[in-house]
Protein backbone atom coordinates (compact mmCIF):
# COMPACT_ATOMS: atom_id res chain seq x y z
CA UNK A 1 0.00 0.00 0.00
CA UNK A 2 2.96 2.07 0.76
CA UNK A 3 4.94 1.61 -2.61
CA UNK A 4 1.55 2.16 -4.28
CA UNK A 5 1.25 5.14 -2.87
CA UNK A 6 5.30 6.60 -3.14
CA UNK A 7 4.85 5.15 -6.91
CA UNK A 8 1.92 7.53 -7.23
CA UNK A 9 3.86 10.17 -5.12
CA UNK A 10 7.09 9.80 -7.23
CA UNK A 11 4.21 9.79 -10.86
CA UNK A 12 2.75 13.30 -9.83
CA UNK A 13 5.81 15.07 -8.83
CA UNK A 14 7.13 14.06 -12.27
CA UNK A 15 4.56 15.09 -14.25
CA UNK A 16 4.84 18.35 -12.32
CA UNK A 17 8.25 18.95 -13.08
CA UNK A 18 7.33 17.93 -16.78
CA UNK A 19 4.99 20.63 -17.21
CA UNK A 20 7.09 23.10 -15.34
CA UNK A 21 9.94 22.50 -18.09
CA UNK A 22 7.32 22.62 -20.92
CA UNK A 23 6.38 25.90 -19.90
CA UNK A 24 9.78 27.10 -19.06
CA UNK A 25 10.56 26.22 -22.31
CA UNK A 26 7.78 27.85 -24.15
CA UNK A 27 8.20 31.21 -22.50
CA UNK A 28 12.01 31.09 -22.87
CA UNK A 29 12.12 30.47 -26.82
CA UNK A 30 8.88 33.28 -26.88
CA UNK A 31 11.76 35.49 -24.85
CA UNK A 32 14.65 34.47 -27.51
CA UNK A 33 12.16 35.97 -30.16
CA UNK A 34 12.05 39.18 -28.63
CA UNK A 35 15.40 39.28 -28.14
CA UNK A 36 16.21 38.58 -31.28
CA UNK A 37 16.18 41.10 -34.15
CA UNK A 38 15.86 39.03 -37.00
CA UNK A 39 14.84 35.88 -38.13
CA UNK A 40 17.98 34.58 -38.68
CA UNK A 41 19.54 35.77 -35.11
CA UNK A 42 16.88 33.67 -33.41
CA UNK A 43 17.46 30.66 -35.37
CA UNK A 44 21.06 30.24 -33.51
CA UNK A 45 19.50 31.44 -30.02
CA UNK A 46 16.88 28.41 -30.31
CA UNK A 47 19.16 25.51 -31.00
CA UNK A 48 21.14 27.27 -28.08
CA UNK A 49 18.70 27.50 -26.08
CA UNK A 50 17.06 23.77 -27.32
CA UNK A 51 20.95 22.34 -26.24
CA UNK A 52 20.50 23.71 -22.58
CA UNK A 53 17.78 21.40 -22.06
CA UNK A 54 19.29 18.84 -23.95
CA UNK A 55 21.89 19.10 -21.71
CA UNK A 56 20.02 17.81 -18.88
CA UNK A 57 17.79 15.68 -20.83
CA UNK A 58 18.89 12.09 -18.83
CA UNK A 59 18.39 13.65 -14.98
CA UNK A 60 17.00 11.27 -12.96
CA UNK A 61 16.76 12.40 -9.16
CA UNK A 62 13.53 14.13 -8.44
CA UNK A 63 15.67 16.43 -6.35
CA UNK A 64 18.27 17.15 -8.88
CA UNK A 65 15.50 18.05 -11.07
CA UNK A 66 13.65 20.41 -8.95
CA UNK A 67 16.88 22.44 -8.71
CA UNK A 68 17.85 22.88 -12.28
CA UNK A 69 14.33 23.66 -12.82
CA UNK A 70 14.74 26.55 -10.32
CA UNK A 71 18.24 27.68 -11.85
CA UNK A 72 16.54 27.55 -15.52
CA UNK A 73 13.32 29.61 -13.93
CA UNK A 74 16.07 32.46 -11.90
CA UNK A 75 17.84 32.52 -15.38
CA UNK A 76 14.28 32.96 -17.36
CA UNK A 77 13.52 35.91 -15.18
CA UNK A 78 16.47 37.37 -15.53
CA UNK A 79 16.32 37.83 -18.65
CA UNK A 80 13.19 38.11 -19.43
CA UNK A 81 12.34 41.35 -21.86
CA UNK A 82 10.46 44.57 -20.61
CA UNK A 83 8.90 45.20 -23.59
CA UNK A 84 7.93 41.75 -25.45
CA UNK A 85 6.08 41.39 -28.79
CA UNK A 86 2.31 41.12 -28.66
CA UNK A 87 0.17 39.82 -30.89
CA UNK A 88 -1.90 42.42 -31.47
CA UNK A 89 -5.10 41.50 -31.43
CA UNK A 90 -4.00 39.34 -27.52
CA UNK A 91 -5.04 41.44 -24.71
CA UNK A 92 -1.98 43.72 -23.91
CA UNK A 93 -1.35 44.10 -27.95
CA UNK A 94 -2.33 47.42 -29.35
CA UNK A 95 -5.03 46.44 -31.01
CA UNK A 96 -6.97 44.69 -28.33
CA UNK A 97 -10.16 46.01 -27.99
CA UNK A 98 -9.85 48.80 -30.59
CA UNK A 99 -12.87 49.63 -32.98
CA UNK A 100 -15.36 47.35 -30.86
CA UNK A 101 -18.55 46.90 -33.21
CA UNK A 102 -21.28 49.18 -32.02
CA UNK A 103 -24.06 48.32 -29.79
CA UNK A 104 -27.00 45.99 -30.85
CA UNK A 105 -29.61 48.45 -32.04
CA UNK A 106 -28.11 51.12 -33.22
CA UNK A 107 -28.15 50.95 -37.71
CA UNK A 108 -26.84 53.50 -40.45
CA UNK A 109 -29.67 54.45 -42.30
CA UNK A 110 -28.67 55.20 -46.16
CA UNK A 111 -30.93 56.60 -47.86
CA UNK A 112 -30.14 60.40 -46.05
CA UNK A 113 -33.51 61.11 -45.49
CA UNK A 114 -35.41 60.96 -48.47
CA UNK A 115 -38.96 59.35 -47.31
CA UNK A 116 -39.45 55.93 -49.62
CA UNK A 117 -43.43 56.71 -50.26
CA UNK A 118 -42.91 60.55 -51.31
CA UNK A 119 -44.08 59.29 -55.28
CA UNK B 1 37.56 57.03 -59.72
CA UNK B 2 33.34 56.51 -59.01
CA UNK B 3 32.76 53.81 -61.10
CA UNK B 4 35.48 51.98 -59.26
CA UNK B 5 33.33 52.42 -55.77
CA UNK B 6 30.33 51.87 -57.10
CA UNK B 7 31.27 48.67 -58.42
CA UNK B 8 33.15 47.40 -55.44
CA UNK B 9 30.74 48.69 -53.16
CA UNK B 10 27.96 46.76 -54.82
CA UNK B 11 30.00 43.75 -55.07
CA UNK B 12 30.51 43.98 -51.09
CA UNK B 13 26.11 44.41 -50.63
CA UNK B 14 25.87 41.67 -53.18
CA UNK B 15 27.75 38.99 -51.36
CA UNK B 16 26.92 40.27 -48.08
CA UNK B 17 23.27 39.57 -48.83
CA UNK B 18 24.03 36.15 -50.31
CA UNK B 19 25.75 35.36 -47.02
CA UNK B 20 23.00 36.15 -44.67
CA UNK B 21 20.25 34.58 -46.87
CA UNK B 22 22.40 31.07 -46.76
CA UNK B 23 22.44 31.89 -43.30
CA UNK B 24 18.39 31.90 -42.98
CA UNK B 25 18.41 28.55 -44.83
CA UNK B 26 20.56 26.94 -42.86
CA UNK B 27 18.31 27.71 -39.82
CA UNK B 28 17.92 24.71 -37.24
CA UNK B 29 14.23 24.93 -36.80
CA UNK B 30 10.95 27.18 -37.31
CA UNK B 31 12.36 27.97 -40.93
CA UNK B 32 8.98 27.67 -42.57
CA UNK B 33 6.69 30.37 -41.30
CA UNK B 34 9.02 33.12 -41.95
CA UNK B 35 8.05 32.70 -45.91
CA UNK B 36 4.55 33.84 -45.32
CA UNK B 37 4.56 35.50 -42.38
CA UNK B 38 2.73 38.93 -43.62
CA UNK B 39 0.48 36.96 -45.40
CA UNK B 40 -2.98 38.07 -44.24
CA UNK B 41 -5.76 35.38 -42.83
CA UNK B 42 -9.03 37.02 -42.33
CA UNK B 43 -10.89 35.17 -45.29
CA UNK B 44 -9.66 31.58 -44.88
CA UNK B 45 -12.25 28.91 -45.08
CA UNK B 46 -11.74 25.73 -43.13
CA UNK B 47 -10.42 23.62 -45.68
CA UNK B 48 -7.50 25.83 -46.51
CA UNK B 49 -7.09 26.44 -42.85
CA UNK B 50 -6.84 23.08 -42.77
CA UNK B 51 -4.15 22.57 -45.89
CA UNK B 52 -2.23 25.35 -44.13
CA UNK B 53 -1.84 23.84 -41.51
CA UNK B 54 -0.72 20.26 -43.31
CA UNK B 55 1.65 22.00 -44.92
CA UNK B 56 3.46 24.01 -41.65
CA UNK B 57 3.24 20.59 -39.86
CA UNK B 58 4.93 18.83 -43.27
CA UNK B 59 7.81 21.52 -43.17
CA UNK B 60 8.51 21.22 -39.76
CA UNK B 61 11.88 19.12 -39.45
CA UNK B 62 11.72 16.63 -36.76
CA UNK B 63 8.62 15.42 -39.09
CA UNK B 64 8.52 12.52 -40.78
CA UNK B 65 6.34 14.06 -43.72
CA UNK B 66 4.58 11.09 -45.13
CA UNK B 67 3.21 10.64 -42.14
CA UNK B 68 1.25 13.53 -41.10
CA UNK B 69 -2.48 13.31 -41.42
CA UNK B 70 -5.50 15.46 -40.15
CA UNK B 71 -5.39 13.05 -37.03
CA UNK B 72 -2.22 12.09 -36.42
CA UNK B 73 -1.20 12.76 -32.75
CA UNK B 74 2.26 14.92 -32.46
CA UNK B 75 3.17 13.08 -29.49
CA UNK B 76 2.42 8.99 -30.43
CA UNK B 77 2.22 8.70 -34.21
CA UNK B 78 4.52 11.51 -34.83
CA UNK B 79 7.05 10.61 -32.34
CA UNK B 80 7.51 14.20 -31.31
CA UNK B 81 9.01 15.23 -27.69
CA UNK B 82 7.45 17.59 -25.57
CA UNK B 83 9.91 20.61 -26.40
CA UNK B 84 9.23 19.88 -30.38
CA UNK B 85 5.80 20.20 -29.68
CA UNK B 86 6.30 23.49 -28.28
CA UNK B 87 8.28 24.48 -31.19
CA UNK B 88 6.08 23.47 -33.37
CA UNK B 89 2.69 25.47 -31.77
CA UNK B 90 4.77 28.61 -31.35
CA UNK B 91 5.93 28.09 -35.17
CA UNK B 92 1.98 27.82 -35.68
CA UNK B 93 1.30 30.91 -33.84
CA UNK B 94 3.76 32.95 -35.75
CA UNK B 95 2.12 31.84 -38.97
CA UNK B 96 -1.01 32.61 -38.43
CA UNK B 97 -0.25 35.11 -35.63
CA UNK B 98 -2.40 34.18 -32.88
CA UNK B 99 -1.59 33.95 -29.23
CA UNK B 100 -2.18 30.69 -27.75
CA UNK B 101 -2.53 30.57 -24.16
CA UNK B 102 -0.46 27.81 -22.45
CA UNK B 103 -2.86 25.77 -21.07
CA UNK B 104 -4.53 25.46 -25.02
CA UNK B 105 -1.19 25.10 -26.37
CA UNK B 106 -0.87 22.00 -24.49
CA UNK B 107 -4.06 20.66 -25.56
CA UNK B 108 -2.86 20.82 -29.20
CA UNK B 109 -2.19 17.09 -29.99
CA UNK B 110 -3.14 16.53 -34.16
CA UNK B 111 -3.67 18.86 -36.94
CA UNK B 112 -7.08 18.71 -36.71
CA UNK B 113 -7.11 20.73 -32.87
CA UNK B 114 -5.20 23.52 -34.26
CA UNK B 115 -7.58 24.03 -37.06
CA UNK B 116 -10.22 24.33 -34.78
CA UNK B 117 -8.71 26.59 -32.35
CA UNK B 118 -7.36 28.77 -35.06
CA UNK B 119 -10.92 28.93 -36.53
CA UNK B 120 -12.65 30.05 -33.22
CA UNK B 121 -9.59 32.59 -32.76
CA UNK B 122 -10.34 33.83 -35.96
CA UNK B 123 -14.17 34.11 -35.75
CA UNK B 124 -13.29 36.47 -32.30
CA UNK B 125 -10.88 38.14 -34.24
CA UNK B 126 -13.52 39.38 -36.77
CA UNK B 127 -16.12 39.85 -34.10
CA UNK B 128 -14.30 42.44 -32.42
CA UNK B 129 -12.77 44.59 -35.31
Amino acid sequence: MSAAGAAAAYLGRRAAQKERVRLLYRRALKDTLNWTVNRHHFYKHASDLREKFEANKHAEDLDTIDRLIQVGEANYEKLRHPDPYIVPWAPGGSKFCRNPPPPAGIEIVYNYGIEEDLN
Amino acid sequence: MQHLRNSITKHVRLSCSTGLSEFGATGRLLNSPCQRFCVSSSDTSMEDLTARVLELVKKFDKMDASKVTEKADFQKDLSLDSLDRVELVMAIEQEFSVEIPDQKADKLSCCADVVKYISEAQAEKKEST
